[in-house]
């Protein structure tokens, strides 16, 4: 204990010390740094990643191992960035705020958080029963229940400014006065990250959808919420339409820096015992691995249309979804349903995005974006016209 | 809170669709307490794409075995069924807040509906092990649905009703609890949303008769209680394990909840599954 202490108290004299006969103390004293920390020396690239292609070990060293590949990702480049360590985020209402996984997950690791939709004023949600597993997915009616913008900044956002993963604050409403007043309240919250405007969220009764519907609604909440607020903008896109990409261009004109694309489906249940709605709001949104091609198809529409980032949703349960969504155009993905039978899946994600950049010859994710677009993207797609009449 | 890799011991059918499932998971068993759950994946991923939560049934420390106690209501539990011994599970827990007994509490009083009895199973087993008698009253629609009592450790005193009259009392559980009510110190109960309605009121009928909830308090002095501490559960004479479909099971989702008296619905995954019945709003309609 003497040891110790002399030496991190001097530390100087330490390192100038003259060698002596090594003995037990002397050991045990050298355990103890002296000085500052060398800066390590920078990983080789190609032989960490693979030689733990799961990417599972929740140990800090495995952060090296993600930065031999660049996996950063710019969500709005448009306006000073806003730069991820890496493609992979949870996505709004399947983790809370970031907190509830406690120690299963390190959200340290993740590329972002966005955290439960959040509203004006509390919001007690719907009735229950509110979620129900379906074919390959699940439906949920949470009906934003929320404890309100004032008390998320109290309660979570001193917590998420001790991250070093940024908080994305999923931003609800009905109307454009209540998207403005949460963003103006957001605007300069230390902890606060970012802004994902759900203007489309099916599970409350008016307002919500109407947003998302419209090309004119979408691009004024956008532009309204623009106005008040210098946070990176994310806009999420309802899949409830017949075409979005009117919808995407209008909300990128207002000004959004990113689209996040897609909420969920609009459906219902019917309980079997009773032979009526099984959920309590009668209506639902279907998410989960049913709904990755109609996720797929919408993130190659929009990313077709727009320039500016978007982030998939829709389904991710593997590395092939995720590879899957960055082909069509997407620059990054959340995982949402899958959390709940997975929490550790998107940490594993960002391991073995990783490894497969690697495992193709690339330092970067980037190459993987986009090669499934269409090559002259000029030219009307004669599969478009098949399935929209 | 861990992940934990369970390996299947023992799978049998102990009543007509009703399975007892033991797993080796010492790392859960160390630190669960009775009224906890466990939220399970089932393997078929594609398909089933929630976990399953189970109330641990019985604990065993000594061992590292726990059990589980379901009925097959789905694709999820049928999958289940299908599981052979030496089978491993993905399993999250110990979740949720478990029953608080008053240290004081003599006499414990359980009831049951239906499979409700995997809820407050193993609070009997920590009863009996703490040296307190317990009645256990378990209802079932019918002698086939009926909890074996080879099943029950030996000190507990098991009543049973029947609603076909077939096996015990022609009647609900809820009719035999008057007889009881005198005797208990607390009760402790898990079943059917109605049953559970019906004990509360039955709580709070004998609560304003005899005062029994503010029997531990000082008087004039002390702290109030605050709603969802575990000091409110173990002043209350009621404690109810609460079901609800359920998605994350940590508090993430919002799926399970049920409307508290505060007006602000509680997390039945983190504030519960158990709950005072008097927090909980019980004609909400919720």
């Amino acid at each position: 204990m003497k040891v110790r202490r002399r030496v991190v108290t001097s530390p100087d004299r330490a390192t100038t010390r003259p060698p002596r006969t090594p003995t037990v103390r002397r050991t045990k004293s050298a355990i103890v740094s002296a000085g500052p920390p060398a800066p390590l020396a920078p990983r080789p690239t190609a032989t960490r990643p693979t030689s733990r292609p799961d990417g599972s070990h929740p140990d800090g060293r495995d952060r090296n191992r993600d930065r031999a590949v660049d996996l950063s990702v710019d969500l709005a480049p448009g306006r000073g960035g806003f730069v991820l360590a890496n493609p992979i985020l949870v996505a709004s209402g399947t983790f809370g705020y970031g907190i509830e996984y406690g120690d299963v997950v390190d959200v340290e690791r993740l590329g972002a958080i966005c955290c439960k939709g959040t509203t004006l004023k509390p919001r007690v949600g719907n009735v229950t029963p509110r979620v129900t597993e379906t074919p390959a997915g699940m439906l949920n009616s949470i009906g934003l229940q929320n404890p309100g913008v004032d008390a998320v900044i109290q309660k979570y956002a001193p917590l998420w400014q001790r991250w070093q993963t940024p908080v994305i604050v999923n931003v609800a409403g009905e109307s454009i006065a209540d998207y403005t007043e949460v963003a103006r309240r957001l605007d300069g919250v230390p902890g606060v990250a970012a802004i994902e405007l759900n203007i489309s969220c099916p599970n409350v009764g008016k307002g919500g959808l109407q947003f998302a519907i419209d090309a004119d609604a979408a691009g004024a909440v956008t532009a309204a919420v623009r106005r008040v607020t210098d946070l990176p903008l994310l806009v999420k896109l309802s899949p409830n339409v017949a075409d979005v990409r009117p919808i995407a261009r209008a909300i990128e004109d207002a000004g959004a820096d990113a689209l996040t694309a897609i909420n969920t489906l609009s459906g219902i249940a019917v309980a079997a015992d009773r032979r009526r709605p099984l959920l309590g709001n009668v209506f639902g949104g279907v998410s989960g691995p049913a709904i990755k091609p109609i996720a797929l198809r919408i993130v190659y529409e929009v990313c077709q249309v727009v320039d500016i980032p978007v982030v998939a949703i829709g389904g991710v349960t593997e590395l092939a979804d995720v590879l899957d969504f960055l082909a069509v155009g997407a620059v990054a993905v959340q995982v949402g349903t899958a959390v709940f039978a997975d929490p550790t899946l998107p940490v594993r994600l960002v391991g073995e995005l990783a490894a497969a950049a690697v495992a193709a010859g690339h330092d970067s994710y980037t190459p993987f974006i986009g090669t499934a677009l269409p090559r002259h993207p000029g030219t009307p797609s004669a599969k478009g016209v098949e399935y929209r009449p | 809170m861990r992940l934990v890799a369970a390996e299947l011991v023992d799978s049998r059918e102990i009543l007509p669709g009703q399975w007892l499932q033991a797993f080796h998971a010492p790392a859960l068993a160390s630190g669960s307490r009775a009224g906890q759950f466990i939220h399970v994946r089932a393997g078929d991923w594609s398909g089933l794409v929630l976990r399953r939560p189970f109330s641990f049934n019985t604990v065993d420390l000594g061992t590292g075995i726990i059990t589980i106690h379901f009925r097959t209501v789905g694709r999820g539990t049928e999958w289940f069924t299908r599981l052979r011994a030496g089978d491993t599970l993905d399993m999250l827990g110990p979740l949720g807040r478990p029953f608080e007994v008053d240290p004081r509490s003599r006499h414990l009083l359980l009831v049951a509906g239906g499979l409700g009895i995997a809820g407050v199973r193993m609070l009997a087993d920590e009863a009996i092990r703490d040296g307190r008698q317990v009645v256990l009253l378990f209802g079932a629609a019918s002698a086939r649905d009926v909890y074996p009592s080879s099943l029950l450790p030996d000190e507990v005193e098991y009543v049973v009703a029947t609603d076909d009259g077939s096996l015990g009392h022609h009647g609900f559980v809820t009719d035999l609890v008057p007889g009881y009510e005198a005797w208990a110190d607390q009760a402790f109960a898990c079943g059917p949303a109605p049953m559970l309605r019906a004990l509360a009121r039955l709580a709070t009928g004998r609560r304003e008769r005899l005062g029994v909830a503010k029997l531990g308090r000082k008087k004039g002095g002390g702290k109030p209680i605050q709603i969802g501490s575990p000091l409110a559960r173990r002043k209350a004479f009621l404690q109810v394990s609460m079901e609800q479909n359920m998605g994350c099971a940590v508090g993430a989702c919002l799926g399970c909840v049920v409307m508290s008296v505060t007006g602000i619905p509680q997390r039945v995954c983190r504030e519960g599954p158990v709950f005072a019945s008097d927090e909980i709003a019980w004609e909400s309609g919720w």
